[in-house]
């Protein structure tokens, strides 16, 4: 364990952390684009940077990644990071300016309209925060898109930009995009990843025929999963939940302890 | 010569001897410079016409040995040729010139006045490099060897003392002793953070994991820059042996050279270097009988600038995209494949062997406090002797500009150098007098880099030079972290509109915000430094951005439409040159009368000013709002 103090509060956490998950755990806000908390740590947004100050050396450093260490000191709200937080944001604001998520965030640090043009071409608002990028490989192991291209050439991409075989169709691109840029299109029985165009087979809710996820992402769960839980896979979210509530309905023995347990409103 | 595969340091004695012996002998020795600067010139030809001079001469039973070489520095005059004995310094070389020279020079014992050094300022000739200033103003420590041996020849090597340090190392030191000796040298890294060598190698030694490994960077980028090159190209073996003595100092069993694909001549020779390294057994299982073992492998780059950062560089060894990381954990403790590894520049580790073989406290006696040794610098721009110099740390910028390059040609004023590369920054010619030091240049705002020395002179404007650079920088960021790719394209998109004439009130000052961002925001060191070409510029030619943004007037009329042309009618002859020339008949008058130039119409392409023989059209300050209605009329006309 390692004592940290973040802006004056200290808190012991494991030496294996880093700055931004300290700063969690001392209840201080960092703002993220590239972060996630099942990915590797990246450092390309450059948003979560914070004074970092070990054995009397202050620098600037990028807390997502930034390991911990006995008697660290880390500072967030400096005038250096916010001008160098803000700056940042601006440069990504002028890059997308048309994204709504983005435009919240920015505001939420103060950030209104950037100084500077859009000098740089974002498909689809993508602010190349490669999180899409991280969890398609080291999450799913599948590296259906990568970065492509340099510097401000820079786009997310499949393989020769053609529809990406290897892609399974589950979505986690999609879900994981901190600005939209990617969306999971259900048409004629296929899903589309969109911007990617690749499409795939589409699976449907056995009980709403509602759309779930790609075929072949199913296919290799079902590979993987005990076949009890595998069933679980052929119906939707929303079934899911209404299934799991008929079951609590039915058990009065729940009823009674969800109605102990639970607070009545205004207590 | 049968390879001879050496098993004991006494091996290598003799092989000494004998290499020695037979190049001691009292042959004429013909040594042309097979580098990539004279090749380009025509060295190649020059080389095919000597071979079949030297077959003719054989018949005659003359024994001429004709020996390629590297490097000699004065790479402005090249192809270079140097005759021993006699030390004579052929440049400009032909193939036509190889018979004269075999039969002049060769037999006759004369000297081809019109083949040799002329000094531009006195018209002195001169024949051997020991009597010219560009060679006795320098101190070649780690060049020591250019010009004397084969760089595809290991014998070469050892015949001057090669692989002398390593058998030492191996034999007489421990680990901790060459390290030892290395500190003792006070040897900071080439490549241009200029951090001690021996804390680096120390690090590397402690830290946890297994195995080790050492990289050699030969992935030189910097425009203008080729000591890397000419290094790898003149003396791999220097290289390699230095690599092996840091291996040994490391305790590490593999080593790699990265070498960018745009130099395939370094690739080659290095490569060569690596398979008679381990043919002799100086690579490879059980060293000189020693018990050390070390494998080096080349590994070449896909020209990427980025790839010259050291995360950067490991990142694409191990076969992922060049683009760096953050160091939190340096490279010594965590690099290649997540071991320990010890990344040097190619200069780094070709002065090893000469620390080790002279001592620590010999080469700590040449430099300076904080810098010592000597450095490696390629003088590039305008200047007169364009080449590769090598000096003592602590002498003058302008003693390198104007004692050793020869100064500025066409009788042009100095205006500023540039170290440093894209990361380095631009030094005022009132500041000249600086000593070369790591932490001097850093105090003016510019850095050593790995070396390349650009000259400018008064027509080079500095708002370009920055435009430049950071053009460079924004076409080579990776494009990973928001800070490098979006800031050096915005700080481009403010230059350009500058140096068009574009520019706006605040737009230094947005420059210098972005130069904030960049150094407190960016990932690794190409963005963080991306701010010097701009912050160096504005710092001592604040005031010729204020006359683009201002006056829209480029005051060294380099920036095309920023300054008008204007007849001078005292110069003009009236020979109608300018008038042909002009697309936009701005021009007018009667021959042998002086003529005149409609502002109006002027569109300033500069045609008249290169048709001019006279000196007649002069560049100077336009009226604010020409260029507009010119433009204006030619689109309507």
């Amino acid at each position: 364990m390692a004592t940290v103090t973040i802006d004056g509060r200290k808190v012991e956490i494991g030496e294996d952390r880093t700055a931004l998950e300290a700063a969690h755990a001392a209840g201080v806000e960092i703002p993220t684009l590239c972060y996630h908390p099942a990915i590797d740590p990246y450092g390309a947004c450059r948003l979560c940077l914070v004074e970092a100050t070990l054995r009397g050396r202050t620098r600037m450093v990028t807390s997502c990644c930034y390991p911990v260490r006995e008697g660290l000191e880390i500072a967030t709200d400096t005038e250096r990071v916010k001008v160098a937080r803000r700056g940042v944001m601006e440069l990504l604001l002028a890059r997308a300016p048309q994204s709504e998520s983005l435009r919240e965030l920015a505001a939420g640090m103060g950030v209104r309209e950037p100084r500077f043009p859009t000098v740089t071409r974002a498909d689809h608002d993508c602010i190349l925060c490669g999180l899409c990028v991280s969890v398609c490989s080291e999450v799913m192991g599948v590296a259906a898109i990568s970065f492509a291209s340099r510097g401000v050439e820079r786009v997310v991409a499949t393989p020769f930009l053609k529809p990406a075989d290897s892609c399974v169709g589950c979505g986690a691109c999609a879900a994981v995009c901190p600005v939209g840029a990617i969306h999971l299109q259900g048409t004629d029985g296929q899903v589309e990843v969109s911007p990617f165009n690749t499409r795939l087979p589409m699976t449907r809710c056995e009980e709403c025929n509602a759309p779930i996820t790609g075929l072949p992402f199913r296919e290799r769960l079902e590979k993987e999963l005990r076949p009890e839980l595998a069933g679980a896979l052929r119906i939707c979210d929303s079934c899911k939940r209404s299934r799991a509530a008929a079951v609590v309905k039915k058990s009065s023995h729940l009823n009674r302890l969800a109605a102990v347990s639970t607070p009545a409103k205004g207590e | 010569m049968s390879v001879e595969h050496l098993t004991c340091p006494e091996d290598l004695a003799r092989l000494r001897l004998q290499s020695a012996r037979q190049t001691a002998e009292d042959t004429v020795t013909i040594a042309v410079c097979m580098d990539t600067c004279c090749c380009a010139k025509g060295a190649e030809d020059v080389w095919s016409a000597f071979e079949t001079a030297i077959g003719i001469a054989a018949e005659r039973g003359l024994h001429i040995e004709l020996k390629r070489t590297a490097c000699h520095g004065l790479c402005e005059r090249g192809p270079l040729v140097i005759i021993a004995p006699g030390d004579i310094l052929y440049q400009n070389v032909k193939p036509e010139n190889v018979t004269q020279i075999v039969e002049e020079t060769v037999v006759g014992g004369r000297v081809l006045e019109s083949l040799i050094y002329e000094d531009p300022e006195t018209g002195k000739k001169t024949a051997s490099p020991s009597e010219i200033p560009f060679y006795t103003k320098q101190m070649r420590l780690v060049l020591r060897h250019n010009g004397a041996i084969d760089p595809e020849s290991i014998d070469d090597y050892v015949a001057v003392g090669g692989y002398d340090a390593l058998a030492k190392v191996l034999t007489e030191m421990t680990p901790e002793q060459v390290i030892a000796e290395v500190e003792t040298s006070g040897l900071r890294g080439r490549g241009g953070g200029g951090f001690p060598t021996a804390r680096k190698w120390r690090s590397c030694r402690a830290a946890e994991g297994s195995p080790r490994y050492i990289i050699c960077n030969g992935d030189e980028g910097d425009p203008g820059a080729f000591m890397d090159r000419s290094i790898m190209e003149a003396n791999p073996h220097a290289v390699i042996e230095g690599m092996i003595i840091g291996a040994y100092a490391i305790g590490s069993p593999q080593g790699f050279v990265y070498v960018r694909n745009e130099y395939p001549l370094a690739v080659r020779r290095v490569r060569k270097a690596i398979e008679d390294a381990h043919e002799h057994g100086l690579l490879g299982d059980n060293i000189l009988g020693t018990g050390f073992d070390l494998d080096i492998t080349i590994n070449r780059g896909a020209g990427a600038f980025v790839c010259g950062e050291s995360t950067a560089l490991m990142a694409s060894l191990e076969g992922h995209p060049g683009e760096p990381r953050a160091k939190y954990v340096h490279t010594v403790e965590v690099g290649l494949h997540g071991k320990p590894t010890c990344l040097n520049n190619v200069e780094t580790w070709a002065n090893v062997p000469a620390i080790i073989s002279r001592g620590g406290k010999w080469f700590a006696s040449i430099g300076t406090e904080g810098s010592k040794g000597t450095k490696v610098f390629s003088l590039a721009g305008k200047i007169r002797n364009t080449g590769l110099v090598e000096v003592p740390m602590g002498m003058t910028l302008r003693e390198i500009v104007c004692g050793i390059g020869g100064g500025i040609p066409d009788g042009k004023r100095l205006k500023a150098v540039q170290t440093g590369g894209p990361s380095g920054g631009c030094i005022p010619e009132h500041l000249l007098d600086t000593p070369v030091d790591f932490d001097q240049l850093y105090d003016l705002g510019s850095m050593m880099g790995s070396g390349g020395l650009i000259v400018m002179d008064e027509d080079t404007c500095m708002v370009n030079v920055a435009r430049y650079f950071l053009t460079f920088l924004r076409e080579e960021s990776c494009g990973k972290c928001t800070a490098c790719r979006e800031g050096t394209a915005q700080m481009c998109d403010i230059l350009n509109r500058i140096c068009a004439g574009e520019g706006r009130e605040g737009d230094v000052e947005l420059l210098l915000d972005l130069c904030q961002i960049l150094e407190d925001a960016a990932l690794c060191a190409l963005g963080t430094s991306a701010a010097n070409p701009v912050r160096s510029t504005t710092r001592y030619f604040r005031d010729e951005y204020d006359q683009h943004i201002r006056d829209h007037y480029c005051p060294a009329h380099d920036c095309r439409g920023l300054f008008s042309y204007e007849i001078v009618v005292e110069e003009c002859r009236g020979c109608g040159a300018c008038l042909k020339e002009c697309p936009v008949e701005a021009i007018s008058g009667e021959k042998r009368k002086p003529h005149a130039l409609d502002q109006s119409l002027c569109v300033r392409c500069g045609a008249c000013f290169d048709a001019c023989s006279f000196s007649a059209i002069a560049r100077v300050k336009p009226r604010v709002g020409s260029i507009a209605s010119a433009a204006v009329q030619v689109e309507g006309s």
